[in-house]
């Protein structure tokens, strides 16, 4: 297919205000008139409350108002999926991120002050610490309903009987740390009521709609009255999907006689308060033919959710659906657990579970080629579902399916093919080397059983521009520029003629959230479903200003031509404009789904997925345990690449957010409490920690996408986590199963293979 | 103390400065470059009345070298010292180690009296001082003192450096040619990061490879640095080659008294401690090789 803006290396269109920083981001704004919000969040990880005493903080000069859970006037609660978060605690607090009060003063240092001042009155219990402690009868319920959030399960063919039958059996354990999004800009925003008591909420989100229900129900207010804009947003990859100060806001914007209140959080709020990544403790038992044909896989996935559900249920879900790889294993158990206990709270982040289970089914895949002395790359080869098949969870794929083409350009790729060459290069003696490959895929939409559809418009303007309006926000991953080349290569005209407005209730039409790999894909195909309705528009108004036949009538870059003559779309406006008629166009696309839900599987299958491979070089530093990645080549099948600048942009953040998982990054909590505390002690890649990163994209397309498109977001970050385990032990034959893979843990893992190796020849 | 209520005065001279600090009955603190004090001062921990602020006092910003001497003004920045063609030649290993502090920013805005100051058992520069043998002037409006950095520091945060005193001066020996020197450095990643162990050493060394004398101190092990005395005494013990190297590495973990805490165990310290020293001396025996 020719296409002029489809498909090329289009420079992003906020790229320049926001290189330059230019562009102010919500929590950027400073108003005259402003006043500030605090948050009081809870002294212990669980504790009941007697009373709350906030006389002396409400005396205090420059405080405006201090609120309680006496002062909601809807519903005190939020949550995604089950909202059992309470905005504020009102008889028990669940973890030290829990909000109890509310304080807005004239200046930032005043609200701190009357945060000091407030008196709550706590009875400590026991803390619930671990997330398979609190599966025991004998923990402490959490909550009403015990402490297990969801159970999902899969089950398939006879596990007993391909177990017995199985030449090679793996099985191992593996535990994965509580990532933090560590987005620059942490939460905050803005929020003012007007004289007529209209609600504007300025505060970067993934969801502009969802946010404004949750704040309406908290509100008892009607939605139809209330605004939130949600973008642009300095980074959220999840960690902004569920309600982080929307309601605080509004309750404080009732108090503050028509001044805008903001709340930003300090960075040491935002990792006790913020929602993180669920660690997970995942057993897993893998079986195989000599062959390399896989017979079975067994799955026990516990998540900890923390104090609140947030969405770990629908994360436990997406953990087991993908439990087995992207791979065709007749005979699974696969069984996951979402427990709640006094860790935080934990939630949606890029890879949504995927991530530690990827871990384990991709260790395991390298475990059993290297038993059987296979080539890793043909074992996968080998057992890749392909279109059409049916995979590990029991369900034919109908959509487009990338695995096998990307694992043939990994075969192909130069790092691997000179693998041997490069790992004979160490820059120290003591230094080892190690490449590895690994694949995952990552599914699309939201599943079965929930509402899943995008919509769009698109208004001519009066100078002739267009305006396209979509409700899925920028959160830094490029969705407007590729909205913005779909629209241009549809309506032929220049990009510089497009302008994108997103996340905003009042100029968005609801088109759901930016999250699971969805928002190109189905944005996108929204603009796609809506531009043809404005070409139209353009055509039927140009013939009627002409007294032609729509036929007649062609549609040239940025214009309109008939007959010889020229009619500029500003024209089409005035036309319009003069004759009272709309010149906005609406687009609106369901996501295709599954007909049918696996039983117990919380939403299993997904109809479409995003596949990748990757392949990495690292060096082990023996000597420290140190280790450094120096090469990662990621092939990811995204269908059709709208934008290669932009697929470039996901793949290579991408990579080095799956190597601060598996290197670096972790919020340690003890007790319910805090160790890390902020970016001194979470330490995430800086430019010294980035390597080289090639993409080779491998193009399936997939029919139902915009044209050809699937989304790619999360699966960037995932294989590189279990291949560069793998690329560790290739380097020095330690297996670290416990993340992240800090120089410690790989020094002591060498420590012991030495002492194994020492008794080993006794 | 709210941070607002906190005045701050910025003398113009070293004269002024010290009369400021002379001052009783309030409660000062110096501030430079601000890469600890204003954490501090954000965590609660640092609010005094009044902050000194020192930032621009030049008089106090220099490197100079006289009769094998080397002197450092404490205002001096760990990026002064990385640009320093005197310091590259004649004091490689204190190169070296204002390299490794935190990342350009810091070390943009960080000065050696600072870290010095600080006293944290972490801070980069100072074993590199301990190795080089350095001397601190201590100056008050009506005394002065030079004492040897080992006495100067206490333990973590904690100095013999008195109310209305400050560091004035660094003395530090020039290297010789026969002297070469190196840091290394193990923190949880490459930039931006509080050493979990750091080492300097400096040694003098012989055309064939012997060591006359040599001078190891490790950070981030103990309250204060330390001195390897065992390890230094070894290094003496014939030609430096990989085999030597490793048996004082050996040894190095007995030095070391480590605490575990949110970065790594007291165990990994001590295993680090032999890691670092046997790296750190493969490498100085190379980059010797290479001069």
């Amino acid at each position: 297919m020719n296409t002029k803006w489809v498909g090329k290396r289009v420079k992003r269109i906020d790229g320049p205000e926001k290189v330059t920083g230019e562009l102010k981001y919500m929590t950027d704004y400073h108003f005259d008139n402003m006043v500030w919000g605090k948050v009081l969040r809870s002294e212990y990880p669980h504790a009941k409350i007697n009373s709350i005493d906030i006389e002396a903080a409400k005396n205090l000069p420059g405080v405006i108002c201090v609120l309680t859970h006496k002062d909601i006037p809807g519903f005190n609660g939020f949550g995604i999926v089950v909202p059992d978060q309470p905005v504020l605690c009102s008889d028990v607090v669940r973890c030290t991120g829990d909000a109890v009060a509310l304080v807005a003063a004239e200046t930032l240092e005043i609200a701190e002050q009357a945060l000091s001042l407030i008196k709550v009155d706590y009875e400590p219990l026991e803390v619930v610490a671990d997330a398979e402690y609190a599966l025991r009868d004998s923990a402490p319920k959490l909550h009403p309903d015990g402490n297990l959030h969801s159970h999902v399960k899969i089950n398939n063919g006879n596990i007993e009987k391909a177990f017995e039958e199985a030449d090679i059996i793996v099985e191992n354990t593996f535990y994965s740390p509580r990532q933090m999004h560590a987005f620059i800009e942490t939460e905050g925003g803005w929020g003012v009521m007007d004289d007529e008591g209209f609600l504007t909420i300025r505060c970067p989100g993934q969801y502009a709609y969802r946010d404004r229900m949750q704040i309406a129900r908290s509100l008892a207010y009607n939605p139809e009255r209330i605004r939130v804009i949600s973008s642009p947003i300095g980074g959220a990859f999840g960690g902004k999907d569920e309600i982080t100060v929307q309601i605080y806001l509004s309750l404080l914007a009732l108090h503050t006689k028509g001044r805008p209140v903001k709340i930003h959080l300090s960075r040491e709020e935002s990792v006790i308060a913020g929602i993180k990544r669920h660690p997970f403790k995942v057993q897993m038992k893998t079986a195989a033919k000599k062959d390399g044909t896989l017979l079975a896989n067994q799955v026990k996935a516990i998540g900890d959710t923390g104090a609140y559900a947030s969405l770990g249920g629908a994360v436990i879900a997406l953990a087991i659906e993908h439990s087995c790889g992207p791979y065709k294993i007749p005979n699974v158990d696969l069984e996951g657990f979402c427990v709640y206990t006094n860790n935080g709270i934990a939630g949606a982040f890029r890879g949504f579970g995927v991530n530690q289970v990827c871990m384990g089914i991709e260790t395991h895949m390298d475990m059993i080629a290297e038993k059987l002395g296979m080539d890793p790359i043909e074992l996968r080869k080998k057992n890749v579902y392909h279109q059409g098949e049916v995979s590990s969870v029991g369900h034919i794929v109908k959509s487009s399916v990338g695995t096998y083409k990307t694992l043939e350009t990994a075969e192909n790729c130069e790092l691997w093919k000179n693998r041997e060459k490069y790992k004979s290069e160490v820059s120290e003696p003591w230094k080892k080397r190690g490449v590895s490959v690994a694949t995952s895929f990552h599914g699309i939409g939201m599943g079965i059983g929930l509402p899943d559809y995008g919509a769009a418009s698109i208004e001519l303007l009066p100078d002739g521009t267009f305006l396209v309006g979509v409700g899925c926000e920028e959160i830094g991953g490029g969705n407007s520029t590729a909205y913005a080349q779909i629209a241009a290569e549809m309506l032929n005209c220049d990009i510089s003629n497009i302008k994108i407005v997103q996340g905003d209730t009042q100029k968005t039409l609801d088109g759901g959230t930016v999250t699971a790999s969805r928002s190109t894909y189905t944005g996108g195909r929204a603009v796609a479903a809506a531009a043809p309705r404005m070409t139209e528009l353009l055509i039927q108004t140009a013939a009627e200003m002409l007294n032609l036949d729509s036929s007649q009538i062609d549609l040239k870059p940025n214009h309109i031509s008939a007959h010889g003559e020229i009619i500029p779309y500003k024209s089409i406006y005035k036309y319009l404009y003069n004759h009272h008629r709309a010149t906005r166009v609406e687009g609106h696309f369901y996501l295709p789904k599954e007909k049918e839900e696996i039983k117990g599987s919380g939403g299993a299958p997904h109809h479409l997925y995003g596949y990748l491979t990757h392949v990495v070089m690292v060096e082990v530093d023996t000597l420290t345990g140190e280790t450094e990645v120096l090469r990662v080549v990621s092939i990811p099948d995204a269908g059709k690449v709208i934008n290669p600048q932009g697929l470039e942009g996901q793949t290579e953040g991408g990579a080095v957010m799956g190597i601060g998982y598996t290197l670096y990054e972790d919020v340690l909590i003890e007790n319910g409490y805090h160790k890390t505390r902020n970016f001194t002690d979470y330490i995430i890649p800086t430019i010294r920690e980035t390597p080289l990163i090639e993409t080779f994209p491998v193009e399936e397309p997939e029919q139902s996408g915009p044209f050809g498109a699937k989304g790619i977001g999360e699966v960037v970050m995932i294989p590189i986590i279990a291949a560069i385990m793998s690329a560790i032990y290739d380097a020095t034959g330690a297996r670290i199963r416990h993340l992240p893979a800090t120089p410690e843990r790989v020094f002591n893992a060498l420590k012991d293979l030495k002492k194994q190796k020492v008794q080993s020849s006794r | 103390m709210l941070v607002s209520e906190i005045d701050m005065i910025t003398p113009s001279s070293l004269s002024e400065c010290l009369m400021q600090l002379s001052k009783e009955g309030r409660i000062h603190r110096l501030i430079a470059g601000g890469t600890d004090a204003a954490v501090r001062m954000k965590e609660g921990k640092w609010r005094p009345e009044i902050w000194i602020n020192i930032k621009n006092l030049n008089e106090l910003r220099y490197i100079q070298e006289s009769e094998d001497c080397i002197y450092i003004g404490p205002l001096t920045t760990h990026k002064d010292i990385i640009y320093s063609p005197l310091l590259q030649r004649k004091a490689d290993v204190l190169v070296d180690a204002a390299r490794e502090v935190g990342a350009t920013q810091m070390q943009n805005m960080g000065t050696i009296g600072g870290n010095i100051g600080t006293a944290s058992p972490a801070g980069d520069t100072l074993p590199a001082l301990y190795v080089l043998g350095a001397r601190l002037e201590l100056t008050s409006l009506s005394t002065k003192r030079i004492i040897p950095i080992e006495e100067f520091i206490l333990g973590p945060g904690r100095t013999v450096l008195k109310e209305n005193e400050m560091i004035t001066k660094i003395l530090i020996k020039s290297q010789k040619p026969n002297e070469i020197g190196i840091f290394q450095k193990l923190g949880p990643r490459k930039a931006q990061s509080i050493s979990i162990v750091n080492v300097a050493i400096s040694l003098t060394l012989d055309q064939d490879l012997k060591c006359r004398e040599g001078k190891i101190a490790f950070g981030s092990v103990a309250p204060t640095i330390i001195r390897a005395r065992k390890c230094e005494s070894m290094l003496s013990l014939g030609t430096i080659n990989d085999e030597l190297i490793r048996n004082i590495a050996k040894i190095a973990w007995k030095e070391v008294m480590p605490i575990s805490d949110g970065r790594a165990t007291a165990t990994y310290r001590r295993d680090m401690a032999s890691a670092l020293l046997e790296r750190g001396l493969y490498r100085l025996i190379r980059r010797w090789d290479n001069q």
